[in-house]
């Protein structure tokens, strides 16, 4: 019977620290796309918010601060569980390690939840696009433009977070219990906690666009 | 069987300052909001988010340390970003009437930006 280190060895591979370096400079190549992704986005806000500085100041006004800083300390917090994760994975502590996943999932999930509430809000001050907005006193038509912002862009971003909510689950409830993520090779735990901290990434620079305008 | 343990996984002390810093330029990012800066709040604000993705990306995404092709592959996103970016403004500023030079409410303008 082949040893636990051949058995995670794929053929193309000459040893496992080959596989793994592979491994990481293709989450690196997947998250070239994802900066363009976002990239692109935040650019197009921008320009839009030189453009109509007026309206956009107005708009932003009503969106729910501290569910975006309770958002943030969240996904910061969770950035920390997940390579306390991968930590204990590379010292051998399985329990520990299970137990910082464990934690990651929960504040994904506590995430999604203050989201929820506030998308709860937004419906509730009609600052929905096309189902129910209202524009405020002195507000022209470019404060609904904000919003459209806000839905497409914090959309895209809660499914990202579902998506490594998902891929860390995966990692607690089929890899890890296959005895697959070892001291020896944890590199795919590696690869989640990359692209859960570009989720983190994502929101930090969504913070200040969205939240913090027309504030003073 | 001894195990021998990547330094850089070996000790949570780093992360935690980082963390800890992370949370602070949050609370300066916050403060800043308030203060009436006006054109510079987004400067600084987006400056001191630069820092937290640059802590983020260094210890937490382990961009630190081998294999250093990571940083070619992690530059790269950014000069392309920068590309598009730099080709879409060469575009824009050179369109009449943008940024408008008064702040205008979108119910003012006549005319859409870049007409």
């Amino acid at each position: 019977m082949p040893d636990r280190g051949a058995r995670l060895l794929e053929v193309q591979y000459a040893n496992l620290a080959h596989q793994g370096e592979t491994a990481e400079l293709g989450i690196w190549a997947f998250l070239i796309n994802e900066t363009i992704f976002f990239g692109a986005l935040i650019f197009t806000y921008y320009f839009y918010r030189l453009t109509y500085p007026h309206d956009f100041a107005l708009a932003a006004r009503d969106t729910v601060l501290w569910c975006g800083s309770v958002n943030l300390a969240i996904l910061v917090t969770s950035s920390l569980t997940m390579v306390l994760g991968i930590n204990a994975a590379a010292q051998g502590e399985r329990t520990k390690m299970i137990r910082w996943l464990v934690a990651t999932c929960a504040l994904g999930f506590a995430f999604m939840l203050v989201k929820g509430y506030e998308y709860y809000l937004d419906f509730q001050d009609q600052v929905v696009p096309a189902v129910n907005y209202v524009a405020k006193s002195g507000e022209g038509p470019a404060g609904e433009l904000f919003w459209v912002f806000y839905w497409v862009a914090t959309g895209l971003h809660a499914i990202h977070l579902m998506t490594g909510v998902g891929l860390v689950l995966y990692m607690l409830l089929w890899r890890i219990r296959r005895g697959e993520i070892t001291p020896v090779y944890y590199t795919p735990l590696e690869v989640v906690g990359v692209y859960w901290s570009f989720v983190d990434v994502v929101w930090l620079f969504l913070f200040p666009s969205i939240y913090l305008v027309g504030r003073s | 069987m001894t195990i021998e343990v990547d330094p850089r996984r070996a000790r949570p002390f780093p992360f935690v300052v980082a963390w800890a810093l992370l949370l602070l330029l949050f609370g300066v990012s916050l403060w800043t909001a308030f203060l009436g800066l006006g054109l510079w709040a987004p400067v600084i604000q987006f400056g001191i988010a630069a820092i937290q993705v640059a802590t983020v990306f260094i210890l937490f995404m382990r961009l630190k340390g081998p294999p250093s092709l990571k940083w070619l592959f992690a530059v790269s996103g950014f000069f392309w970003l920068l590309f598009l970016y730099g080709l879409t403004m060469t575009d824009y500023s050179n369109r009449k009437g943008w940024p408008p030079a008064v702040p205008v409410s979108s119910s003012q303008q006549v005319h859409p930006p870049g007409s």
